[in-house]
């Protein structure tokens, strides 16, 4: 089994060169078409046209486009990925420091949309056919219709504002440090052996996770109740019951494993499109993550940061999905044998 | 349910924890959980004659678990964040200073935090008078050729080096004129020389009158930076660990997140009365209103003007206070603007009044020029009316009236000040009462300079400019200074009546001309100011602080009473 998930991941890392070196291409295309200049914006407000030319020039940003895109792919391949306009700082190494909270963010996150989503995925299946099962539905449509910046506003003004349970301004209580060793808090605090930031980085972590969660976990509860009605069919459940096993037992033993799959490729999916939804929940919370430098970048018309931070989504998309398929192939074994 | 002890005796028992609370033992006790897991949520001190013990359970050692995770997360740090100590003080602030050189941008929002690390050779009282700082003493020549200045010999950077006039050099001539692309490389552009006397002493040379050196030492940027600490680390160490001379020292960074200020005990000045100031970034203004509301934070600003009120009816200290900010419209010269009879019916068309109570609460003051009451180009005595009639007979005079509407472009940003689009639509709908039909378009705050140089900016733009100083020049010597790209105005009478005033050195003669220019340019339409912007705060009641007239929020003022 590790050679079969070994040569998926040699497999996919072969594939990723071109799905990135296309997706740097549309960036900079993109990114060079919009009606803004670089050079001008990386200068004082007072520069004059002679200082923003020089500039312009410097910056490659005279030559034709193919070469300006060869002149960054070879900086990037060096680890330049250019300067940030608004902090004047290296965009790599902006992206690296905010990198690991949005990470742990949206893990944290995943975890509470697969908690959900499965848990309400067979309590949804379970009353099927009762007078619950409307219910049921209309959570889940209700769960499915918010945002998860919507969600973001009501857990703060209800478990923040109003009931003064959680708080949800940036990643630790404003008097304790955050050590950095990883970057991801969590971990780092337990490195440091401080409980007390740990407890307190759980604390501040709960209320943007289940936001995303929340707004993440419909979509699994909708793709597990659709597979296990499709498993339900199967003659190996109605051999189960013949051999007088509880409805219970056949649920969570025989069906949900089988349909779990579907749902676990969902989950993948969702993973990228929950690790963009971070942007909105990053700024609402004050999380020092990565959407909330994209949100600064795209309103500074940071061009070189957006493209680092769009490159990077997309490394992360990619690492996620291998992830996901290597755990498709562990729990399926008619993968493993071919 | 099981109750194994009674719910009155855990309540004196359990010290530091609401009983009835969300997770307290008593909610415990009431979803029928075992003693084990009481404890768990908090009653640690409960006498154990109270308690029926039973053995553990799988499902009590479960309980437990979850009992103790939720326990932790809930009590300890949550606990501390509500109780804040008198040592310490939290801040909801907009904006992260961007890089902690302070020299390198000019970030008006991010002056006060800079003002807590570094320090300014000159600063400002309450009321923006000029008043010694590093500097014991300045001079200016009277041709505004050189400047004679004296530092302090008592200031000691936090790294325990001495501030000398090397620094002061450093910051002001080596610095900006290195090639390292800084801002104050504009604003001290015409210093030629720095000509070191003594470590104490120092002139500064210029290569033209330099009438607002001394305002400019108190502006934006003009913050003394160590010349051997960055010299012998290197600007990325300095931008790690900044080292200044202000009365806090930086304690810990965290990009976006968060700000947390040490007290500097060696400080040369009056020492800062909390401890330990941290500053959460919180751009969202919703955020902010929650987080002051939850007591995450004790102090915040630019809040929605409407929340003001209402915090002030729940027991906090809430005011709009006016700063040296100024609303206004940046207009071309040319395009339908070229007629001067449009660009002043434009002008009497705005209700300013209405504009100041729609969106600001009615406490934003209604300009007639760019200065704010009490700054030296202010005109008192001078109003510019707002008269609909006499926009229209304006109008017609150049032969358009409501059924024949002259077409302009106006431009606004969305977000960049409080209320900025929903006054440029506001502003669209006086003007189409009179006759000007106006195309509005939104752009972002970073492409104004741009758009202006490239001369693609429309007839009129709404446009916000802070000043701390409240000097004039900062106003409209910059304003309508055809050669910066801050004025959209590129007329050439205006451009040399501006020219000209940057090179008065004499202070009263300068601020005659400013005020007289000021005239001129509203009764010549060449701009349109709207109104002084105000400054939302919210804080506890029990933490003072001083008031700016430019709205500055220092942390070092901050005070528990």
């Amino acid at each position: 089994m590790i050679g079969i998930v070994g040569k998926l991941i040699a497999r996919r890392l072969v594939t990723a060169v071109p799905i990135l070196l296309a997706v740097s291409v549309l960036l900079f295309c993109v990114l060079r078409a919009l009606p803004v200049d670089p050079a001008a914006m990386s200068l004082p407000p007072s520069a004059t046209l002679e200082e923003i030319e020089a500039k312009r020039h410097e910056m490659g940003l005279d030559r034709p486009l193919p070469e300006q895109y060869l002149i960054w792919l070879v900086d990037a391949l060096h680890g330049d990925f250019g300067r940030s306009i608004q902090f004047r700082r290296d965009s790599g190494s902006l992206v690296a420091t905010t990198l690991p909270a949005t990470i742990q963010l949206a893990l944290a996150a995943m975890v509470i949309a697969a908690i959900l989503g499965i848990g309400g995925g067979l309590l949804m299946f379970r009353v099927r056919g009762t007078v619950l099962e409307p219910l049921t539905d209309l959570v889940s449509i209700l769960l499915l219709s918010i945002p998860e910046f919507l969600w973001g506003l009501i857990l703060l003004f209800v478990f923040g504002v109003m009931l003064h349970l959680l708080p949800f301004t940036g990643q630790v209580a404003p008097d304790l440090p955050a050590p950095r060793i990883t970057g991801f808090l969590l971990i780092d605090s337990l490195l440091s052996g401080r409980l007390d930031i740990f407890l307190s980085a759980c604390q501040h972590l709960i209320l943007p996770a289940v936001a995303l969660g929340l707004a993440f976990s419909p979509t699994i509860m909708r793709v597990l109740r659709s597979s296990l009605f499709d498993v339900y069919h199967e003659d190996y459940i109605q051999q189960a019951r013949l051999r007088g096993l509880s409805e219970g037992h056949i649920l969570i033993k025989h069906a949900f494993k089988n349909a779990s799959l579907p749902t676990l490729t969902l989950a993948g999916v969702q993973f990228g499109i929950l690790f963009s939804g971070t942007l909105l929940v990053e700024v609402i919370y004050s999380y020092p993550g990565m959407g909330n430098l994209m949100v600064d970048a795209v309103r500074n018309a940071d061009l070189p940061l957006i493209q680092t931070i769009g490159l990077t989504y997309c490394v992360v998309v990619l690492m996620i999905n291998t992830v996901i398929d290597s755990l498709y192939v562990v729990l399926n074994p008619k993968l493993r044998v071919r | 349910m099981r109750r194994f002890c009674k719910v009155e005796s855990l309540r004196t028992a359990t010290e530091g924890i609401d009983p009835k609370g969300f997770f307290g033992p008593r909610w415990a006790l009431d979803r029928g959980c075992d003693y084990q897991v009481v404890r768990a949520f908090g009653a640690a001190n409960v006498l154990e004659e109270q308690i029926m013990a039973r053995p553990l359970r799988r499902r009590s050692v479960l309980q437990i678990a979850a009992g103790a995770a939720v326990a932790g997360i809930y009590s300890t740090p949550m606990r501390r964040a509500f109780a804040a100590a008198k040592e310490t003080a939290t801040i909801g602030w907009p904006n992260d200073v961007g890089s902690w050189d302070p020299n390198q941008r000019f970030t008006p929002d991010a002056q006060a935090i800079f003002k807590a690390v570094f320090d300014q050779p000159i600063d400002q009282d309450p009321q923006l008078n000029l008043i010694p700082h590093l500097l014991k003493s300045w001079s200016l020549a009277a041709d505004g050729l050189s400047m004679a200045v004296e530092l302090r010999d008592d200031v000691t950077f936090h790294d325990g080096s001495h501030m000398t006039t090397e620094d002061f050099r450093y910051t002001f001539f080596e610095r900006p004129k290195s090639g390292i692309k800084l801002d104050t490389a504009n604003s001290w552009r015409k210093v030629q020389d720095i000509v070191i006397e003594s470590p104490t002493k120092a002139t500064m040379k210029f290569s033209s009158p330099a009438p607002t050196a001394p305002q400019w030492l108190a502006f934006l940027g003009s913050f003394v930076v160590p010349k051997q600490y960055i010299e012998a680390g290197g600007l990325e160490n300095f931008l790690k660990k900044p080292v200044g001379t202000g009365p806090y020292k930086l304690a810990e960074y965290e990009l976006n997140s968060r700000i947390v200020l040490e007290r500097n005990d060696n400080y040369w000045g009056p020492k800062a009365k909390i401890g330990r100031v941290t500053i959460e970034i919180i751009k969202d203004p919703s955020a902010r209103v929650a987080a002051i509301q939850s007591g995450e934070v004790d102090w915040t600003v630019n809040v929605p003007v409407r929340e003001v009120q209402r915090f002030k009816e729940a027991g906090y200290a809430a005011v709009l206070e006016p700063i040296t900010r100024v609303v206004l419209l940046q207009v071309r010269n040319d395009l339908a603007f070229a007629d001067k009879n449009v660009r002043l019916a434009a002008h009497h068309a705005i209700d300013k009044a209405a504009l100041s109570k729609a969106f600001y609460g009615g406490a934003a003051v209604p300009l007639s020029v760019v200065a704010t009451p009490g700054t030296p180009g202010y005109l008192p005595d001078f109003t510019f009316s707002y008269d609909p009639e006499l926009a229209k007979q304006y109008l017609v005079k150049s032969n358009f009236g409501p059924g024949n509407p002259v077409k302009i472009g106006f431009a606004a940003t969305n977000g960049q000040f409080p209320s900025d689009y929903d006054m440029a639509r506001a502003i669209v709908q006086m003007w189409k009462r009179v006759g000007i039909e106006a195309n509005l378009e939104v752009i972002e705050y970073a492409k104004y300079f741009e758009l202006n140089r490239a001369v693609k900016l429309p007839e009129a733009t709404l446009y916000s400019w802070d000043n701390a100083t409240g000097d004039p020049e900062l106003y409209t010597g910059y304003l309508l200074n055809p050669k910066l790209p801050f004025s959209a105005w590129k007329g050439e009478e205006i451009g040399q009546k501006v020219l000209q005033l940057l090179n008065v050195a004499d202070y009263d003669a300068r601020i005659a001309g400013y005020r007289e220019l000021n005239r001129f340019t509203i009764e010549d339409g060449a701009t349109i100011p709207l109104l002084q912007s105000v400054l939302t705060v919210v804080h506890k009641k029990n933490l003072a602080y001083t008031e700016y007239a430019n709205g500055w929020m220092l942390a070092q003022t901050l005070q528990w009473s």
